[in-house]
């Protein structure tokens, strides 16, 4: 019973906050919409055109390359975090590990739209890499260069993310288990891929499916970077709901994304299991 | 150690190899990460009145000037401030709470109600922030501060249960009961068994919370009025609506406080032990 | 609408420069308390330019809430909290005033509430089905195609010269809520076909996105002001306030009198809002902001030409001032009803015919 009584009060918020929020919208995605009006018009019934209307190659290739550049963000940040998180817990001098977790932390808590701002900068059309870029033969304006960027606002937000979910992980770890395999003549590589990546597989899996489900949900990131060209659902969501007032299209898109991001989650969590 | 030498040494160019790429890995990264920071510094020095090509020809510190002078930035402020720490407040009970209820294994469906907590994670924000205004218009919510309270609640209770839960997975169930055992009653046992090692999830979560809450726009900018803007929403609102470097003065003058910040825990707490130790102290220390 | 912009000749004068040093008038003259009032108004100079009007009156003080984005981000807002309205007046153009003229959300005017009203061209006031007044105009400005002289690589003179490959990832083309897609107008008129006929400018528009020339699709004016400013892209269409920011401090060839790519002229002006306690303080403010001196100073900082026929246009208008005959091979004035009505149809189609080329 007294479990039942500690998590009434987060069970009250999660519902009012957002279970019943996605059941309007879920309801509303089924609503009649009007051109030229605000919203859904009452009193016309129920249709399933809102859903029927997303069955374009257009939509489909928004959604997979909003999942394609999500999964490319989640691996490349996690691969990078595990070693760094490696690195601070042990082989850094203390003072060393103290500034790296500190950095680390002061990246969490700088506004991402702040970093996206001077990333779009950074490495925007007429930024500081314009010379290499172009030496390279790459246009800074082509499509192929703009999906890297969003990529890189991605990685950048979720790694400081990814690294200190792994730092405790990797604080966990018996590093005695690792030294007797060292002295049992095992070079460290394979000391690594064969017993800290398996001890820390849940830790990882874990940071991968945050960098994931923040990645597949950005909105302001590919709002910056995108430059228009680069979209993600939430990107077309928010057009709906806000720019042309289609509030029944926006929640049928909603309830797609989020029926997406569920079995891909589900998926991975099985995967790994 | 004289039976291992041998092979030590045939790993050894191999470990010189993987360590020295993965170094040079992490160099690149740190720059990654630090040279937008770098870029930021400059954007906000920058005297022109238009965004033009880095460097700029000339500096001034107009930006900053503005920071103090316009009149949006300190209300908005404070509103971010309290919809932030409110967050932190309930996620801290209400959020632990649930988390150690999830973990105790005494409530059914226990898997279950997890999911639940956790998906506010993978729906987009601005999912959860257009239906909140939907929900709280019919109910006749039309508050803007207890619409963003709620709202920022919804986004970070995940981050500060999922937290929670992470420390808590971790511990022996046997040590809750031996307390039990020992003639410590729930609280008791919670006290001083389970707190103790969910304290850096509480604060990692604490930390998650306040982060988000202060970067949040996607839901809040569903859920703002005119009386109570967060800052966040303030600053793309005048970004898009003309042309404004403020908030890379801002964003410096929030590194510095930062760095401030975490000097500081460093000084007093030591950041190791602000994020906990873990149960293995670094090989450095061990050796 | 056309007719009414020559006679009112947006030609040039200095003379109206001398009335905005006048009188800093400000609050001082209060008699009794100013009436606070919420205004929507879009950032930059034209929330500038209305807060020096305010300042220059004393029967209402303001409190101003900035669009974000196109004028209809601020829709969905008033939508959710209706029947409860936050804001006095809305300011917004033929687009956005026609949704809410369709939501009945804005007061009628009635003209004898703004006298200056009847120094406006009565023609293009917007009424709803019934005949009534539902928005004071204040301003009329335009959209139109131009560039960066000193960094476009290509002179451009017709819509030909966009599909230039020396123009690659340089031009910032209009985002879907922009500009009514009028810029999917203009490509239909140059491959002969209309607002009405739009298969030859959405066969253009493709043939656009697949040609690589579109650096940056700017979904606010801001978005195209930094293209152009910071030299990402050099070519674009867009409306007065943009172009006016960036030839601020570079130089821009504006093709307003170009009869391969017309120019479309817009009003922008104030909508009242229903169920709002202040109605009279609100008609009183509109009255004094569209009188002839405020409309020039309007003007000056908002840089839209000014709508009252007393109130002559400031120098650096004068690209938009036509001669006799010109308005007609310059200028290019859509069916707007069909243009609003397609408006859904055209942001489906940019989705799934332009989007996935870009």
């Amino acid at each position: 019973m007294g479990a039942l009584w500690l998590i009434l009060p987060g069970l009250t918020l999660i519902c009012a906050g957002f279970a019943a929020p996605l059941a309007l919208l879920a309801r509303q995605s089924l609503d009649v919409f009007v051109p030229g009006r605000i919203g859904a018009v009452e009193g016309m019934g129920l249709t399933g055109e809102n859903y029927r209307q997303l069955l374009t190659p257009a939509f489909l290739g928004l959604v997979w390359q909003t999942l394609w550049l999500g999964i490319a963000t989640a691996t490349v940040a996690t691969a990078i975090a595990m070693p760094m998180a490696w690195a601070i817990v042990r082989r850094l001098s203390p003072r060393l590990r103290s500034l790296m977790l500190g950095l680390t932390f002061a990246l969490v808590f700088l506004s991402v739209l702040v970093k996206i701002y001077a990333i779009s900068m950074t490495f925007g059309a007429v930024g500081p890499f314009r010379p290499v870029l172009l030496a390279l033969g790459i246009n800074p304006n082509g499509r192929g260069y703009i999906e890297f960027v969003v990529a890189a606002g991605l990685v950048h937000a979720a790694l400081p993310v990814a690294v200190l979910s792994l730092v405790g992980a990797v604080q966990n770890l018996d590093p005695r288990l690792l030294d007797a395999a060292g002295c049992l003549g095992a070079p460290r590589w394979r000391v690594h891929l064969d017993i800290t990546l398996p001890m820390v597989r849940p830790a990882l899996v874990s940071a991968w499916l945050i960098a994931l489900t923040y990645a597949i949900s950005a909105f302001v990131i590919p709002l910056v970077l995108g430059r228009g060209r680069v979209n993600f659902v939430s990107n077309m969501i928010y057009t709906r709901f806000s720019e042309i007032a289609n509030y029944p299209s926006g929640a049928a898109i909603s309830v797609v994304m989020l029926a997406l991001s569920l079995i891909t989650i589900l998926l991975v969590a099985r995967a790994a299991r | 150690m004289s039976i291992g030498s041998n092979t030590v040494m045939r790993g050894a160019w191999q470990d010189r190899l993987a360590g020295g790429l993965i170094w040079a890995l992490l160099g690149v990264t740190l720059v990654f990460l630090l040279l937008p920071l770098v870029v930021a510094v400059v954007m906000s020095l920058d005297s022109r009145p238009f965004l033009g090509q880095l460097p700029p020809p000339s500096l001034s510190l107009q930006w900053y000037a503005k920071v103090f002078t316009s009149d949006y930035i300190g209300p908005s402020f404070a509103t971010s401030l309290v919809v932030a720490l409110v967050a932190v407040a309930l996620n801290a009970t209400a959020g632990t709470a649930a988390a150690v209820a999830i973990t105790s294994g005494r409530l059914p469906g226990s898997r279950l109600l997890a999911q639940l907590f956790l998906s506010p994670l993978v729906v987009p924000a601005v999912v959860i922030g257009f239906g909140l205004l939907l929900v709280l218009a019919r109910l006749g919510i039309t508050s803007g501060i207890g619409r963003l309270m709620l709202g920022h609640i919804v986004i970070t209770l995940p981050y500060a249960i999922r937290a929670c839960m992470a420390s808590l997975v971790g511990q022996d169930r046997r040590l809750t009961e031996a307390a039990a055992i020992l003639g410590a009653n729930e609280w008791q046992a919670f006290r001083s068994v389970t707190l103790p090692l969910i304290r850096t999830g509480i604060i990692t979560g604490a930390i998650f919370t306040l982060a988000i809450s202060l970067d949040d726009v996607a839901v809040s900018m569903f859920l703002v009025d005119r009386q109570n803007i967060t800052l966040p929403v303030a600053l793309v609102t005048h970004m898009r609506a003309a042309f404004d470097l403020t908030i890379a003065a801002i964003a410096v003058m929030a590194m510095v406080f930062t760095a401030f910040v975490v000097l500081i825990l460093d000084v007093t707490l030591g950041i190791d032990r602000v994020i906990g130790q873990g149960l293995y102290r670094s090989e450095k220390e061990n050796s | 609408m056309s007719e009414d912009l020559t006679r009112r000749s947006l030609l040039a004068s200095a003379g109206v420069a001398g009335l905005l040093t006048a009188m800093p008038l400000g609050r001082a003259f209060a008699q009794s308390g100013p009436v606070p009032l919420v205004a929507v108004e879009w950032g930059g100079e034209i929330v500038d330019a209305m807060k020096q009007i305010a300042a220059r009156q004393a029967d209402a003080t303001f409190d101003w809430v900035l669009h974000q984005g196109g004028a209809a981000a601020i829709l969905p807002q008033i939508k959710a909290a209706w029947p409860e309205v936050a804001y006095d007046y809305v300011a917004g153009w033929e687009g956005s005033f026609n949704s809410m003229i369709a939501e009945d959300w804005l007061e009628t005017i009635d003209p004898a509430d703004v006298p200056n009203l009847a120094d406006l061209p009565q023609n293009i006031l917007l009424r709803d089905a019934a005949g009534n007044i539902k928005a004071v105009p204040r301003a009329v400005g335009g959209m139109y195609f131009g560039y960066r002289s000193d960094i476009s690589p290509v002179s451009v003179a017709s819509v030909d010269d966009l599909f230039s490959p020396d123009l690659r990832g340089q031009i910032c083309w209009p985002g879907p809520t922009q500009s009514m897609m009028l810029q999917i107008v203009a490509l239909a008129l140059h491959a002969g076909g209309s607002e009405k006929d739009m298969d030859p400018g959405w066969k253009l528009m493709a043939d656009l996105a697949k040609s690589g020339n579109i650096g940056r699709v700017a979904g606010t004016d801001v978005d195209f002001t930094n293209s152009l400013t910071s030299g990402e892209t050099s070519v674009g269409f867009f409306a007065e306030p943009g172009w006016a920011a960036v030839a601020a401090h570079f130089p821009v060839s504006r093709l307003t009198k170009s009869a391969a790519m017309k120019t479309f002229m817009y009003q922008s002006g104030f909508g009242v809002m229903k169920n709002r306690p202040n109605k009279a303080a609100v008609l009183k403010f509109i009255d004094f902001a569209i009188s002839p001196e405020m409309s020039a100073l309007y003007a000056d900082v908002a840089g839209e030409a000014p709508l009252n026929i007393r109130t002559k246009a400031p120098e650096k208008l004068a690209h938009l001032a036509y001669g006799p005959g010109e308005f007609e091979q310059f200028v290019y004035v859509p069916d707007y009803g069909v243009v609003l009505a397609e408006q859904d149809n055209w942001a489906r189609r940019w989705e799934e015919e332009i989007a996935p080329l870009l």
